[in-house]
């Protein structure tokens, strides 16, 4: 297409400037105490899951004779029911916590953003159609739904990741549709419309870069959720299979053992909630910030601010 | 009114239609189909045309999914794989102990949640404010069955006030013991509601405060507690009915993490032991329940905030 040729130079500077305001707004958040220290805290969960391999951590070597031990300096979190240590299986644990966070996000937006930008470009018999499908996933509690899902696919990691992603889709749909309905009769749309630019290519190539801020916003809201999700799952005994590590699972059997070895279940949960919490302050950050520069340049977004 | 009623109800069908046709045909794609769910992995030849016989699974899809609708709706689930008890009976059972634990909530919630945010909205971003926005995050983010388990060992392997794991006792029945074995799983799940509960109310309450009918009566020199007590919190409290109602749809069959903490016999127990022993009748039942429940509780609250709120007109 002649059209996007000519657009391709404007294009790339369009990413460079997305390069520079995502590093602006990097700056802005860093500035704000609680995102830099939720920043800080993931980005050390992030590296420590990433490079476990290579530190003395073992998960899965079993001591019958030292189970349910207290933490202590070999042990910093104390030792499972099978004698494992538990601060190498909270590390393992990290992987299996972000790996389906990732998976999951990615599962939410590549279906769910679709849904929301052909129902909200559209506006007409496709999107009653399509919303009324997201309702019926909306009727079911996220975790019921995941369950249910579990319970068809069988217990996998590839299940869980694919559960906690569908409980996912409605999220990035709602919002991308309610982007899309407040920008759809701007001019630039109306421009590249007059210059030939067909619905895909305005649905994909317009619109969409135009709605990443908040749809960023939206994956790491989701991102929390997944993780809690999955620990949710683990936690119900339907989630990752052992013996892979995860928090859920260590909560579970830590649960049985509170009497003998309360360290067991409060470290992994303590560990879990701070992940949770530092995504969850990064998210209401960002929205703040976001917040702020769309009531700094008016006219810009009209209709939908949730 | 009653006109609008019989309209949401009948748009209802259409939602349930799709819902119920998904979950029956979930059965369909376990691997093995029906026939490995209902005769069992490891069945011989035999019993399997037994079970393809007795429940018609030669049948076309379409028609046994018009059979087990038409016998739902008459409220018949079937028999359950594992207990051979009804479905229906089954949930029954399991439905008393879910709505009294969701009502203990809710209340709980509400008894954090409101002067939680009223502190907050009088003065926002002070540092009460901020304080408390803190709790509200703190609240929303701590997983429950963490939460859950904290409480335990405080309550009960530390202090041994409570019980660690909650049976169901009608209120009615002995209200000191039901108070006791709800105590530990309504806080926890209220702490959490009264975190979603705070935030919305906070927001919805500084949003009145700008309202114009505020000034004309802070310059007729009424009273700011009267204000803040009787104009404001009257018209905030409006929205906030909606969002109790959609937290109470929810812990119909969303409470399935907190019952599980205090193995507490609620409705959601009795879906994953459904999902665990993969008794599909059963999962079919209780799905279909929480999302009838859902629809219904909504449209409930949809109907109470046109009562509590007379410009509201439903047509």
């Amino acid at each position: 297409m002649l059209w996007s040729d000519a657009a391709a130079p404007v294009q790339r500077r369009l990413m460079r400037d997305g390069l520079v305001s995502f590093l602006h707004l990097l700056r802005r958040l860093l500035a704000r105490r609680g995102a830099a220290l939720s920043l800080a805290f993931l980005a050390l969960v992030a590296l420590v899951a990433a490079i476990a391999d290579f530190l003395p951590l073992d998960p899965l070597t079993q001591s019958v004779a030292d189970a349910l031990m207290p933490p202590s300096a070999e042990s910093w979190f104390g030792t499972d029911e099978l004698g494992r240590d538990i601060l190498a299986r909270v590390v393992y644990g990290a992987r299996t916590s972000l790996v389906t966070a990732l998976g999951a996000v990615c599962i939410a937006a590549l279906v769910g953003v679709p849904i929301g930008l052909v129902a909200g470009f559209y506006g007409d018999w496709r999107d009653s159609l399509l919303m009324r499908c997201i309702d019926v996933l909306l009727a079911l509690p996220n975790i019921l739904f995941a369950m249910a899902l579990i319970a068809v696919l069988g217990r996998s990691q590839g299940a869980a990741l694919i559960a906690v992603g569908i409980a996912g889709i409605p999220g990035f749909a709602r919002i991308a549709r309610a982007q899309v309905m407040a920008r759809r009769q701007l001019d630039f749309v109306m421009a590249v419309r007059s210059f030939g630019g067909g619905p895909g290519y305005i649905m994909f190539r317009t619109l969409l870069p135009n709605i990443m801020s908040p749809l960023v916003v939206q994956a790491i809201v989701l991102a929390s959720i997944a993780i809690l999700l999955e620990a949710a799952l683990a936690f119900l005994g339907v989630g990752v299979p052992p013996p892979t590590p995860s928090w859920g699972e260590m909560l579970r059997t830590g649960k049985s053992y509170l009497y003998e070895a309360p360290s067991y279940a409060v470290l992994p949960g303590l560990v879990l909630t701070l992940t949770i919490l530092s995504l969850d302050t990064i998210g209401r950050a960002l929205t703040a910030l976001l917040d702020h520069d769309e009531a700094a340049t008016p006219g810009e977004t009209a209709g939908d601010r949730r | 009114m009653t006109g609008y009623a019989l309209r949401r109800l009948a748009q209802m069908l259409p939602v349930l239609l799709i819902a119920s046709f998904a979950i029956f045909a979930m059965v369909y794609a376990v691997p093995g189909g029906p026939v490995a769910v209902i005769a069992g992995e490891n069945a011989s030849p035999e019993e399997i045309a037994a079970a393809v016989q007795r429940y018609g699974l030669d049948r076309p899809m379409v028609v046994q999914y018009a059979d087990w609708l038409g016998r739902a709706v008459t409220g018949d689930f079937g028999l359950s794989l594992h207990s051979r008890q009804s479905v229906v009976q089954l949930i029954g059972e399991r439905l008393p102990a879910t709505l009294q634990l969701a009502l203990a909530a809710i209340l709980v919630a509400l008894a954090i949640g409101i002067p939680v945010a009223v502190a907050s909205a009088v003065r926002p971003q002070s540092w009460l404010d901020r304080l408390l926005s803190g709790w509200s995050a703190l609240a929303l983010g701590v997983p429950t069955f963490w939460l859950g388990i904290l409480l335990i060992l405080l309550f009960a392997v530390e202090l041994r006030w409570l019980p660690s794991a909650s049976r169901y006792v009608p209120l009615w029945e002995a209200p000191l013991e039901a108070l006791r074995s709800l105590a530990l799983p309504a806080i926890t799940l209220g702490v959490y509601v009264s975190g979603v509960l705070g935030r919305f109310l906070r927001a919805s309450l500084i949003g009145e405060a700008r309202a114009d009918y505020v000034r004309t009566a802070r310059a007729k020199g009424v009273p700011e507690k009267r204000i803040v007590g009787l104009h404001i919190m009257r018209n905030a409290l409006l929205p906030f009915v909606t969002i109790v109602g959609l937290m109470m749809a929810n812990f119909i069959g969303g409470a399935v993490v907190t019952e599980a903490v205090f193995t507490y016999p609620g409705l959601g127990r009795l879906l994953i032991q459904a999902i665990s022993t993969r008794d599909y009748p059963l999962i079919q039942g209780c799905i279909l329940v929480i999302l009838v429940a859902y629809m219904l509780i909504n449209l409930a609250v949809d109907l109470l905030y046109a009562w509590i709120d007379p410009r509201i007109e439903y047509r």
